[in-house]
């Protein structure tokens, strides 16, 4: 029986989630400006390119996507996480981007099943 | 061979987790003003104290717990999540706490091993 798997199918690469969570912000608020009636939908429509693409490698992993949107107007924020997971499998990936008027931070959490 | 399955112990429960994460926000941040140099410190804590106590009930589950704390300015704050996995076993919940200079808001996602 063949079950041969190379590591690259089964591991959590952090420079392809990068890449596809930047394509997907871009693709839903790149050039937007904060808008209080569009956030809502913003954050969703994020959320759930982000997931139909991780899905779309095809790799042996559960996902937990999350997005925060921001509107730039000086307040502080802090985010922090903390997994308890398996080190050799899982793995986690954020990144934040910003335009003129808010913050977007998108985290993306891989779990191998 | 007795293989009588409680209901509750094979998925998540979010009510117990919710309590877990409420008391520990009020041990960190409970009566604090929002600052700037502490808050570092706060989200550590408050994912850490969280984790902890979730991994303390024992059961076969991989946690991953968040924490965004934001000064009250008038600021528009949006979250979501969206999560891929298996509906059965695996669960999340939801805290948000606030007092009067600043939010938190911290997520609970719950994996359940295979």
């Amino acid at each position: 029986m063949d079950e041969y798997q190379t590591e690259e199918e089964t591991a959590f690469i952090v420079e392809d989630v990068s890449k596809i969570i930047k394509e997907s912000v871009e693709a839903a608020i790149g050039g937007s400006t904060y808008q209080h009636s569009r956030v809502n939908q913003w954050t969703t429509s994020v959320v759930e390119q982000c997931l139909s693409q991780l899905s779309k490698l095809g790799k042996p992993f559960k996902y937990i996507v999350t997005c925060i949107i921001m509107q730039k107007n000086g307040a502080g924020l802090q985010t922090a996480s903390a997994c308890f997971w398996d080190n050799s499998t899982d793995g986690s990936c954020a990144v934040r981007w910003e335009n003129k008027s808010m913050y977007c931070i998108v985290s993306v959490f891989g779990l191998a099943i | 061979m007795d293989e009588y399955h409680n209901g509750n112990e094979g998925s998540f429960n979010s009510e117990e987790a919710d309590n877990i994460v409420k008391e520990c926000i009020e041990n960190v941040v409970g009566g604090e003003d929002y600052s700037q140099s502490q808050v570092n410190k706060w989200t550590a804590s408050i994912v850490e104290r969280c984790l902890t106590q979730l991994v303390k009930q024992g059961k076969p589950y991989k946690f991953i717990v968040t924490c965004a704390v934001m000064q009250k300015t008038g600021a528009g704050l949006h979250t979501a999540n969206s999560c891929y996995w298996d509906t059965s076993m695996d669960g999340s919940s939801t805290v948000r706490w606030e007092n009067r200079t600043m939010y938190c808001v911290v997520s609970v996602f719950a994996v359940a091993i295979a």
